[in-house]
């Protein structure tokens, strides 16, 4: 039996005239990579603090792993572990000795943090690095992040959009970082960037207009959204006028490329028809959903 | 009280090596050395304008300065000892929230009440090391050149001044727990200790408020006795243990 190791049902929550939450339900199973993604101000960053007890919400209930999460009396925070979007950290001290901090405030002992801090500054790469935070970059930073928020080895790992302001090396980074530490715990993650859910999430949730418009495992929505569809690129309009011609199940033409319904039988039948006519053409693909696609899609409904 | 300490500890690691403490030190120490050395020169300038003076008509007589006139300079001084700290330190709870980098602490589970009490810990540490500095090197210099004796009411002028500086601590803290910016915690802070000012014209409470902890001339001089401000003393008190009392539950809903 797969545990929900985070509950929200309900959320609402208005910043003055403007409400950013709507009502806003969501499960995130246990051990799963949670893409949770939206527009920038769509209320990520808002729910998430909701749910560390930083905000107070107008309506609504969140649980993490069972227990009711009061605004101000942070008790619930002991599972979870949270990256903001930029994490300040004190720049006058080193990573070590910040880790010491976090760790003593967790009531650690001695012998325990140092060898989590040093465990877990080897698993972000910064385990040599001896000068204060004050001139770190935003990838080490962001990295140094992670570190602190699994030194207490949270049940939850939250991450407001860490990649968002890294560059392709740190995003990489970042993710590798991310996917490794699966084993430990469940990952909630928020993004706007879609590839980065595809490369390692295991399950998706999309937040647009203060609701979840979509939510489920990453390979099943991509199933579902499967379209019985696929194109075929001719070289030359008079090849594709002869395709054209041929089958009636062709359902949009632009120029070349022509659109066909159907699925794996049509397809092999559109290309014996190519092989045995010698119809030149320089593509014939299956649509494979993406997510961007479907993203897309709920948006504009 | 382990994570207390694990704070108390970052807060006296950011102030010493940011420099603020050393700066303080800096100045509490020039100060304890500026209030003899004002009254030693006193003659000296006099007796240098004295010629300028004497063409203008007026006639300057033998001044004659102890250790009264250098303790003078001292109560004269400490008020802009005491803003100084207040401007150095009125920022250590909002550049934290401008920051955000309470958020990743409270997020592992540090009550904010040990924060609140961690960084009121350090700004009475602060106040009263520096404070306590400046007297001893008044001191120090004034028995070397005059006679503490003669200021009878010594102890007790310096005890209430230090509790006024404790009061102005406790309100530095209430109100950084109210407000968002720096700028809210000086208004308020100065805007309470000039309410006391104001609270002066009234005969009936003159001895009563805060600001009565400064009037430290006459008790010096022992024309008054500590026992003649004991409504200030408990009042003061009371209030800046009311002010961090109060504190606790504000920052506990504060949305950060």
């Amino acid at each position: 039996m797969t545990v929900d190791i985070l509950t929200i049902q309900n959320l609402k929550k208005s910043f003055g005239e403007k409400e950013v939450l709507r009502g806003l339900d969501l499960t995130v199973p246990q051990n799963s990579i949670f893409g949770f993604v939206g527009r920038n101000g769509a209320g990520k960053t808002t729910a998430m603090k909701s749910v560390l007890g930083l905000l107070r919400a107008d309506e609504g209930e969140i649980f993490v792993a069972g227990e009711k999460v009061v605004f101000g009396q942070t008790a619930t925070n002991r599972h979870v572990g949270y990256l903001p979007d930029v994490p300040e950290f004190y720049p006058f001290m080193t990573p070590r000795e910040y880790l010491r901090l976090c760790g003593e405030s967790l009531g650690m002992n001695r012998a325990a943090i140092r060898k989590k801090s040093d465990e877990l500054l080897s698993l972000v790469g910064l385990s040599d690095e001896t000068h204060r935070i004050r001139g770190f970059s935003r990838g080490m930073k962001q990295r140094l992040g992670i570190a602190q928020t699994l030194l207490a080895s949270p049940k939850l790992l939250i991450c407001d959009e860490p990649t968002s302001a890294l560059d392709p090396i740190g995003r990489k980074e970042i993710l590798d970082i991310l996917l490794s530490v699966r084993e430990q715990t469940t990952v909630l993650f928020s993004t706007h960037i879609l590839s980065d859910v595809e490369r390692i999430c295991t399950d998706v949730a999309l937040l647009n207009e203060g609701r979840i418009a979509l939510q489920g495992k990453v390979d099943c929505l991509k199933e579902a959204g499967r379209t019985e569809a696929f194109t075929v690129e001719a070289s030359g309009n008079e090849q594709a006028d002869a395709l054209a011609r041929a089958f009636s199940n062709v359902t949009e033409r632009r120029g070349e490329t022509l659109v066909f319904a159907g699925g794996e039988k049509e397809f092999l039948a559109v290309l014996r028809f190519i092989a045995e006519n010698g119809i030149s053409v320089r593509r014939a693909e299956r649509m494979e959903p993406s997510l961007e696609s479907l993203f897309l899609e709920v948006v504009a409904k | 009280m382990r994570s207390f300490f694990a704070f108390f500890k970052k807060e006296l690691l950011e102030s010493f090596r940011s420099g603020k403490l050393m700066i303080l030190g800096i100045l509490f120490f020039a100060f304890g050395v500026m209030n003899p050395a004002i009254a030693k020169l006193t003659p000296w300038l006099l007796d240098v304008l004295s010629e300028s003076l004497a063409e203008t008509g007026m006639t300057v007589t033998a001044v004659k300065v102890d250790a009264l006139t250098s303790w003078t300079q001292f109560f004269k001084n400490i008020p802009m000892a005491l803003i100084a700290f207040v401007l150095l330190y009125g920022g250590i709870f909002t550049k934290e929230y401008e920051s955000g980098t309470l958020i990743l602490v409270l997020t592992k589970g540090l009550a904010r009440s040990k924060v609140v009490l961690a960084k009121a810990l350090l700004l009475l540490s602060v106040w009263t090391g520096g404070y306590w500095l400046c007297f001893a090197v008044t001191y120090a210099y004034n028995a070397y050149f005059w006679d503490n004796g003669i200021a009878v009411g010594l102890l007790p002028a310096a005890l209430h001044w230090w509790l006024f500086g404790i009061f102005t601590v406790c309100l530095c803290v209430l109100f950084s727990v109210l407000s968002r910016n720096s700028a809210g915690v000086l208004l308020g802070t100065g805007g309470t200790v000039l309410l006391s000012y104001a609270l002066e014209f009234f005969p009936k409470l003159k001895r009563t408020i805060p600001s009565a902890l400064m009037q430290s001339a006459s008790l010096m001089i022992g024309a008054q006795e500590a026992r003649d401000y004991a409504g200030a003393v408990i009042l003061t008190a009371a209030l800046c243990v009311a002010c961090l009392a109060v504190s606790i539950p504000i920052m506990n809903k504060k949305q950060l």
